[in-house]
C-alpha cells in the first residue's frame, strides 16, 4: 500500500484554481489513490477464477438464461406487431391466439430472468464466500512478525468490503453487458431484417446516441470515480474525528476540523452533483432519441413510403419498430452504471490480491519434510522440551537470543529471570513456535518444534500469557477456549480445583458473561480465569509468563496457592517476578543480554554471588526484609518420581 | 460554527429549499406537458398515414412528426433540469446534514461517546444520511413527478377511452401494493445483511487483533470454524436479499405487464371495431400505447416512494437525536476583557462518574510561570483531574478558576485557548508527520510553520527517527499510514503539545513509553520551554506523571491517591516525608537499576552456559 510516488494529475474541478502544495499532493494522493490509477486491470480477472471455477455450473446456466433472454426479448415486438395486424385484418381468433402466446412470453421472460439473476447471484454469494475463507485462512499463516508491522484496519478491509466490492460485479448485473451486446445485435439484424430502409431511418440518430454516451461516459467516468474516493475519505475524516475527539476539542481545534471537513464534504457534494447531472443527461437524452426515432420513422412512412406499392408499411410494422427501439435503448442507458461497478470491483480485487502476493509466508503448520525426517515415535527420555544454541532476532543486526541451551527434564519446574529485554519473552514465543529461530533447534519431547502439527503442538503445550486475553462470550467459553464441545464439568472442576469455584459462582458461573477483553472482571479474576484455562487443557508442558501487576495481598495469596496448583505434575517455564515463584522452581534460569548466564537452584545462585544475586538484591531486597517471603505449603516442589 | 442552524423538522429543511423545488416541480410540469403533446401529434400522424385516403395525407404526418422532434428536444431539456433541481436540492441537504453531524460531534462531550459507540454513529452518518437524501431528493422529485405523470397520462388515455384506460389500469393498485410490500421486506433484509457483514468484520478484527494469543494457543482451527460460520451467515443473509429480489422482478413486472396486456387485447378489439363502431384509430391505439408506457413506472415506483418517504422520516429522527443531545460541558457566557494568563487556582474539587468519587476535595494552586508535578497510581483520579482544568469534562462551578474567574462561567473556547490538554493516549490523525504536530497552526506548509515543527520534533526528542521515516516529516501516519511505535507516537503527540505553547500546559503521562534517558532529555528540553520568556508573560506547566524522576524536576509536586492530596511539597520534602511519594521513589530507583543491570556488560567471569538436565 504505498503511495504512488508519482503526484496525480491536479484535479480539474475547477474549485481549486491554486496549485496543491507537495504534502497537500501527497496527502491526496494516499487517500483517494484509487483515483489516481489508471484504467482497470483486467488481469485480476482472470484471477478471481479459481475461486469461481468450483461453482462453474451456475455461472454457466446464467449464461445460457441471458441468451434466452435476448432471444425472447426478440419476439415480443414481432408478437406485438402480429397482434395489430391481425386486428387489421380482423381476425378475432388469431388475435386471441396471440393474446396468449404474448402472455406466455412475458410471464417466461419473468422466470427466466428471476432464474438468470439468481443464478449470477449465487455464482456471486458461493465464490465471494471461498474467498473470504481463502483470505482468512491466509490471514492466520501469516507470520506474526507481519502482524509487528501492518495495521489490522487494513487487514480486515481486504476480507470484508474489498471483497464485497468483487462482489457487487455480480450482483449488479455487470455481466448482463454480453446479454446486452447480444441483444443490440439482434435488434439491429431483426429491424434490418423486416425491412431495411426503416432500418436505416430509425438509426440515423445512432452517432448521436454514440456522441451523447461518449460524453456521458468520459464526464461521468471522472464523477464516479471522484464520489468512490470522497466517499471512503468522508466516512475515514469522520472516524478519525470520533475517535481523536478529546484531542480536536482539548486543542480547540473543531472550526479548522470542520473546515477541512467542509472540503472533503464540498467536494463529496460537487462530484454528486456532476453525476447528476451526467446521469438526468443520458436518461433524458435516450429517451428523447427513441422518441426522434419514432418520429423519424412516422415522417419517413408518412412523407415518403405512404402509398407506395413496391414497399408498403403496415401499422404493425410501426409498432414493432416502436417496440425494437424502445428495447435498444434500455441497455446502453445501463451501461455507463455497469463499466463503474465493474472498475471499483477490478480493484477491490486488485488490493485483495496484493496482499495474498506476499512472499514472507512461513509455515505455520507442520514442516512436512521435516516430519517425514525426524523419527516419528518420541523417545520416552528426551527431555521435555530443550534448545540447542538458538540465536533469534526481530530486527536485523539486533540480536535477542544468542546461543541458548537447554533441556527442561519432564516435570522439572524451570524459572526463567533477568532485567527487561534479556530475551524471556521471547524465548517463550519459540518455544511456542510464534517466531523462527534465525539459527538452532528447538525440540519438544524429543522433536523438532517445526515437524509437529499444529494439534500435536496444543495437545503438548498450554501458555498463560503475561497479559491476559479474555474474548467477549462466557466463563465457560474462556476457559474451554478452542475445545469444539466445552465441559462445563471440567472447567468446574478446574475452578474448584483453584478454590475459585466460589468466587465465580457469586458472579453467576459459567455462564456469567465476560465483556470484550474481560473489562468486567479484575486483574486477579482474569489471572485465575487464565489458570483454569490452563488446567481445563491439561497439557503436559507450559510456559506462563508471570503478569506482574500489583495487587492486593489477599489477591496475591490466593494466586500464589492457584499457581501452584496449575504447575504441579507438569513440566514448566515460568518467566517469573515473583519472589515465591522462583524460590518454588527447582532450576532457575537468569538471562543476560540474550544469553544465559547462570543457572541452579534460588541457594546456590545466592552463594554464587553474580547476576541473580544482584537481580534478587535489586528485586526482593526490600520485599524479603519486609515480608520475610513466606513460602505457602502449596509451592512445595512437586515430588520427583 | 457560526452557521444558521437548521430547523428541526422535516417539513422546515424541505422549506429551506422551496425555490429549488419550485423550480423542478415547474420542470416536470413542462416536461410532462411535452410528452402529453407528443402522444397527440403521433396520434394524428399515424391517423393521418393510416387511417385517411391515400395521397392527401403526405403533409399532413409529415407537420406532427416535425413537431414531434422540437418537442422531444424540449422534454430533453425540462427534464433534465427538473432532475437538476430537485436532487441538487437533496444532495444540498445531506451536504449540510453532515455538516451539523461533524458540529454536534464536536460539541459533544465523554459522557455522549461513553453511551454512542462510534459503530453506531457512522451508521448514522451514513445509513441514515442516506436515507433522508433518498427522501429529499428522489423521493420528492417522484411525488412531484407521479401527480404530473398521471394527470398528463390520463389526459391523453381517458381522451381516447375511458373504457380502455380502466381497463388498463386496473392492475396498478395491486402493483402499487406489492411494490411497497417488497420494499418494506427489502428494506429489512438490507438492514440483516448489514448487520451480519458487521458481526463479520467483528469476528475478522477480534481474530487479527489476537493473532498472538490465537498462535500461542493454537487457536486456528476454532478460529476457522467461527470464520466459517459466520461467514455462511453473510452469505445466506445476501442469498436471501437475492431471493426477494428476484421475487420482486416477476411480481412487480407481471402486475405491469398485465396492464400492458390487457391494453394489448382489449385496444386491439376496439381496434378492430373502428372509430366509426364505438373502437379506436391505429393512431388512439398508438397514442394509448405511450401514455400508458409513460405511466407505468411512476406508478410501480409509488409503493417504493412511499417507504422511502417512511425511512427517511424514521432516519432524520435518528439524526436528531444527535443533533439535539445536550453537551455536559456547558459553554459559559463571558468572553475575557484580556487575554487570560492562566494562572490557575483548584477550590474543593470534588468529581464523580456515577456513584464513583474520583476525586473529592483537591485544592490547589498554580502561578504563570510555575511547574507542578502530580503523582499518583493509575486510578488515582490524575487523568479526570487534567481533563476537568481543560474543561473536557463537565467541571463543577465555583472549583476551578482562570485567573480568579470561574471556569464555568467563561466561554470554553477563551479557557481552551489558554489551558492545553496533551491526553496520555497519544492519538495521531491519518495525515503527515508534519501537519500532526503542526496540528495547531493555521498554515502547516509555509516555511515558517516547518521551522517550529522542526523546533517542537527536537524538543520531544523525536525530530532524528522522524528523518528515518520513507519520506521523512511529509511521512503519512495513523491508523491508515506508516505506524509508529507506541514510544514515537507519544513523543510526535508531545511534540504536537510543545508547539502549541499555551499558557498553561497539561501534560497527561506523556512519557509512559518512552525510555528514561530520552525523558531525562524531553525534560530538560522542556524545562527551556517553560523558563523561555515569552514575550506575552510566563507560561506555567502541570505535569501529571506517575515517574518521580520527571516529577522531581517540577518545583512542586502534589500526591494523589483515591481522589485526596495526600502529600504535597518538593521533591526533597517528600522524599523525607517518608510517605507514598517516598516508596515509588525507592520503587522506582530498583526498577532504574534493574534496566542498568539488564544494559551493562555481563560479568566477564561468567561464560555463556551451556545448560543441561538436572544431574
Amino acid at each position: 500500500m504505498s503511495a504512488p510516488k508519482t503526484p496525480p494529475p491536479a484535479e480539474k474541478g475547477g474549485k481549486q484554481a491554486s496549485a496543491p502544495s507537495g504534502a497537500e499532493a501527497k496527502l491526496r494522493a494516499f487517500h483517494e489513490e484509487e483515483s489516481v490509477k489508471s484504467s482497470a486491470d483486467f488481469s485480476n480477472l482472470r484471477r478471481l477464477w479459481p475461486f469461481v471455477r468450483p461453482h462453474l455450473r451456475y455461472l454457466l446456466l446464467s449464461g445460457v438464461a441471458l441468451l434466452a433472454l435476448a432471444g425472447l426479448g426478440l419476439f415480443r415486438p414481432l408478437l406485438m406487431g402480429n397482434v395489430v395486424s391481425h386486428a387489421a385484418a380482423k381476425q378475432p381468433s388469431a388475435l386471441f391466439r396471440d393474446g396468449l402466446l404474448l402472455t406466455a412470453l412475458v410471464l417466461l421472460t419473468q422466470l427466466v430472468t428471476v432464474g438468470q439473476m439468481y443464478a449470477m447471484q449465487l455464482t456471486g454469494a458461493l465464490s465471494m464466500g471461498d474467498l473470504r475463507t481463502h483470505i482468512f485462512s491466509f490471514l492466520q499463516r501469516l507470520p506474526l512478525r507481519y502482524f509487528d508491522r501492518t495495521p489490522v484496519g487494513r487487514l480486515v478491509t481486504r476480507a470484508t468490503n474489498d471483497v464485497d466490492a468483487v462482489s457487487e460485479m455480480f450482483a449488479s448485473g455487470v455481466f448482463n453487458a454480453f446479454g446486452d451486446v447480444i441483444a443490440l445485435g439482434g435488434i439491429i439484424a431483426a429491424m434490418l431484417y423486416l425491412d431495411w430502409e426503416l432500418a436505416l431511418i430509425a438509426f440515423a440518430a445512432m452517432p448521436l446516441v454514440a456522441l451523447l454516451v461518449s460524453y456521458v461516459r468520459n464526464g461521468s467516468k471522472r464523477a464516479y470515480r471522484d464520489i468512490r474516493t470522497k466517499t471512503a475519505r468522508l466516512n475515514a475524516f469522520l472516524n478519525e474525528q470520533v475517535g481523536g475527539i478529546a484531542v480536536v476539542q482539548a486543542y480547540a481545534r473543531e472550526e479548522a476540523m470542520a473546515h477541512e471537513f467542509d472540503r472533503i464534504n464540498g467536494a463529496y457534494r460537487d462530484a454528486n452533483k456532476r453525476s447528476i447531472f451526467y446521469e438526468a443527461v443520458l436518461d433524458a437524452a435516450i429517451e428523447m432519441i427513441s422518441t426522434l426515432c419514432i418520429a423519424s420513422v412516422l415522417w419517413w412512412v408518412g412523407g415518403k413510403r405512404i402509398g407506395s406499392t413496391t414497399h408498403p408499411v403496415s401499422f404493425a410494422l410501426v409498432v414493432t419498430f416502436t417496440q425494437y427501439i424502445r428495447q435498444f435503448f434500455e441497455p446502453i442507458s445501463l451501461l455507463s452504471t455497469r463499466f463503474t461497478v465493474l472498475q471499483s470491483s477490478l480493484s477491490g480485487a486488485e488490493r485483495i490480491f496484493e496482499l495474498l502476493d506476499t512472499k514472507d509466508i512461513e509455515p505455520d503448520d507442520a514442516d512436512d519434510k521435516l516430519t517425514a525426517s525426524s523419527d516419528v515415535v518420541p523417545s520416552a527420555s528426551a527431555p521435555a522440551f530443550e534448545m540447542q544454541d538458538v540465536h533469534f532476532e526481530y530486527k536485523k543486526g539486533v540480536p535477542v537470543l544468542r546461543g541458548i541451551s537447554f533441556a527442561a527434564q519432564r516435570g522439572e519446574k524451570i524459572a526463567v529471570v533477568g532485567a527487561t529485554g534479556a530475551g524471556k519473552s521471547t524465548l517463550a514465543s519459540l518455544l511456542l513456535r510464534l517466531y523462527q529461530p534465525v539459527s538452532g533447534v528447538v525440540r519438544i519431547e524429543g522433536r523438532d518444534v517445526r515437524s509437529l502439527r499444529r494439534e500435536e503442538l496444543r495437545e503438548r503445550m498450554s501458555c498463560v500469557p503475561q497479559e491476559i486475553f479474555l474474548w467477549s462470550g462466557t466463563v465457560l467459553s474462556n476457559i474451554a477456549m478452542g475445545d469444539p464441545q466445552p465441559s462445563a464439568e471440567k472447567a468446574e472442576s478446574a475452578l474448584r480445583r483453584l478454590s475459585a469455584w466460589e468466587l465465580f459462582e457469586r458472579r453467576g458461573g459459567l455462564s456469567a458473561t465476560v465483556d470484550e477483553r474481560g473489562s468486567n472482571f479484575s486483574s486477579g479474576e482474569r489471572q485465575l480465569l487464565s489458570f483454569a484455562r490452563a488446567l481445563y487443557h491439561d497439557t503436559p508442558i507450559l510456559i506462563l509468563d508471570e503478569a506482574t501487576a500489583s495487587v492486593d495481598s489477599d489477591t496475591e495469596a490466593r494466586l500464589q496457592a492457584a499457581l501452584a496448583v496449575v504447575l504441579r505434575e507438569r513440566t514448566s517455564l515460568v518467566i517469573a517476578h515473583r519472589l515465591s515463584t522462583i524460590q518454588a522452581a527447582d532450576r532457575i534460569l537468569v538471562f543476560h543480554k540474550g544469553r544465559i548466564v547462570e543457572s541452579g537452584t534460588h541457594a546456590q545462585l545466592l552463594a554464587l554471588d553474580g547476576v541473580y544475586a544482584r537481580l534478587h538484591r535489586l528485586q526482593f531486597g526490600h520485599d524479603a526484609q519486609a515480608s520475610s517471603s513466606p513460602s505457602l505449603p502449596a509451592l512445595q516442589p512437586a515430588p520427583q518420581p | 460554527m457560526s452557521q444558521p442552524k437548521p430547523s428541526s423538522s422535516l417539513g422546515a429543511l424541505l422549506r429551506q429549499y422551496m425555490p429549488s423545488y419550485l423550480a423542478g416541480a415547474l420542470m416536470l410540469a413542462a416536461f410532462q406537458l411535452s410528452m402529453n403533446r407528443i402522444d397527440w401529434l403521433s396520434k394524428q400522424a399515424i391517423d393521418a398515414i393510416f387511417s385517411s385516403q391515400a395521397g392527401q395525407s403526405a403533409g399532413a404526418a409529415v407537420r406532427p412528426a416535425l413537431w414531434m422532434l422540437v418537442l422531444a428536444v424540449a422534454a430533453f431539456f425540462t427534464r433534465v433540469a427538473s432532475r437538476f433541481f430537485c436532487f441538487n436540492a437533496g444532495r444540498d441537504i445531506e451536504y449540510s446534514l453532515r455538516q451539523r453531524l461533524l458540529d454536534s460531534l464536536h460539541r459533544l462531550g465523554m459522557a455522549f461517546y461513553r453511551k454512542m459507540p462510534a459503530g453506531e454513529i457512522m451508521s448514522r452518518a451514513t445509513n441514515d444520511l442516506t436515507q433522508v437524501r433518498l427522501l429529499t431528493g428522489f423521493g420528492v422529485m417522484n411525488l412531484i413527478n407521479v401527480v404530473f405523470a398521471v394527470a398528463s397520462a390520463l389526459q391523453v388515455m381517458s381522451g381516447i377511452s375511458l373504457r380502455l384506460t380502466v381497463a388498463s389500469l386496473v392492475v396498478f393498485p395491486l402493483v402499487m401494493f406489492s411494490t411497497k410490500l417488497f420494499s418494506a421486506s427489502m428494506f429489512q433484509r438490507t438492514r440483516k445483511n448489514q448487520e451480519t457483514l458487521g458481526r463479520l468484520t467483528e469476528v475478522v478484527q477480534g481474530n487479527l487483533a489476537g493473532v498472538r494469543v490465537i498462535k500461542s494457543f493454537g487457536l486456528q482451527s476454532a478460529e476457522e470454524r467461527r470464520f466459517a460460520a459466520v461467514n455462511r451467515e453473510y452469505q445466506e443473509a445476501s442469498l436471501a436479499l437475492a431471493r426477494l429480489r428476484g421475487m420482486m422482478i416477476p411480481v412487480v413486472g407481471s402486475a405491469a405487464a398485465i396492464g400492458v396486456l390487457t391494453f394489448f387485447a382489449y385496444g386491439s378489439a376496439l381496434l378492430l371495431r373502428g372509430p366509426s363502431q364505438g373502437g379506436i384509430s391505429e393512431g388512439d391505439f398508438f397514442a394509448f400505447s405511450l401514455a400508458l408506457n409513460r405511466m407505468t413506472w411512476p406508478m410501480v415506483a409509488l409503493g417504493f416512494l412511499l417507504s422511502i418517504l417512511q425511512r427517511g422520516r424514521v432516519s432524520f429522527a435518528r439524526l436528531n437525536e444527535v443533533f439535539d443531545a445536550q453537551p455536559e460541558v456547558k459553554d459559559g457566557p463571558i468572553t475575557p476583557e484580556k487575554p487570560l494568563s492562566g494562572a490557575l487556582r483548584v477550590r474543593d474539587l470534588s468529581f464523580a462518574y456515577g456513584d464513583r468519587k474520583v476525586l473529592d476535595g483537591v485544592s490547589f494552586s498554580l502561578q504563570t510561570g510555575e511547574s507542578l508535578a502530580i503523582v499518583g497510581r493509575t486510578g488515582s483520579g490524575k487523568t479526570t483531574l487534567a481533563m476537568l482544568l481543560a474543561r473536557l469534562l463537565p467541571t463543577p462551578e465555583k472549583a476551578v478558576f482562570l485567573d480568579e474567574q470561574d471556569v464555568c462561567s467563561l466561554k470554553l473556547s477563551a479557557v481552551r485557548g489558554v489551558v492545553g490538554y496533551a491526553q496520555q493516549d497519544a492519538f495521531l490523525f491519518s495525515t503527515t508527520v508534519a501537519r500532526n504536530i503542526g496540528f495547531m497552526l493555521r498554515d502547516p506548509d509555509s516555511a515558517e510553520s516547518l521551522e517550529k515543527i522542526k523546533q517542537a520534533a527536537q524538543s520531544a526528542q523525536i525530530y532524528n527517527e522522524l528523518q528515518d521515516l520513507p519520506d521523512k516529516l511529509d511521512t503519512i501516519v495513523g491508523e491508515r499510514g506508516v505506524q509508529l511505535s507506541g514510544g514515537q507516537k507519544q513523543r510526535t503527540a508531545l511534540a504536537r503539545a510543545l508547539l502549541w505553547q499555551p499558557r498553561l500546559l497539561i501534560l497527561d503521562d506523556p512519557l509512559s513509553a518512552v525510555d528514561a534517558k530520552t525523558e531525562a532529555a524531553i525534560l530538560d528540553a522542556l524545562r527551556g520551554h517553560i523558563g523561555e520568556p515569552a514575550h506575552d508573560g510566563d507560561r506555567s506547566l502541570l505535569l501529571i506523571t506517575h515517574r518521580v524522576a520527571a516529577a522531581a524536576r517540577c518545583q512542586r509536586i502534589l500526591v494523589l491517591d483515591h481522589g485526596r492530596v495526600v502529600e504535597s511539597g518538593t521533591h526533597q520534602q517528600l522524599l523525607q516525608l517518608g510517605g507514598i511519594y517516598a516508596g515509588f521513589a525507592r520503587e522506582q530507583q530498583r526498577a532504574r537499576e534493574l534496566e542498568e543491570l539488564g544494559q551493562s556488560d555481563a560479568p566477564e567471569s561468567l561464560p555463556t552456559l551451556s545448560v543441561g538436565g538436572q544431574p
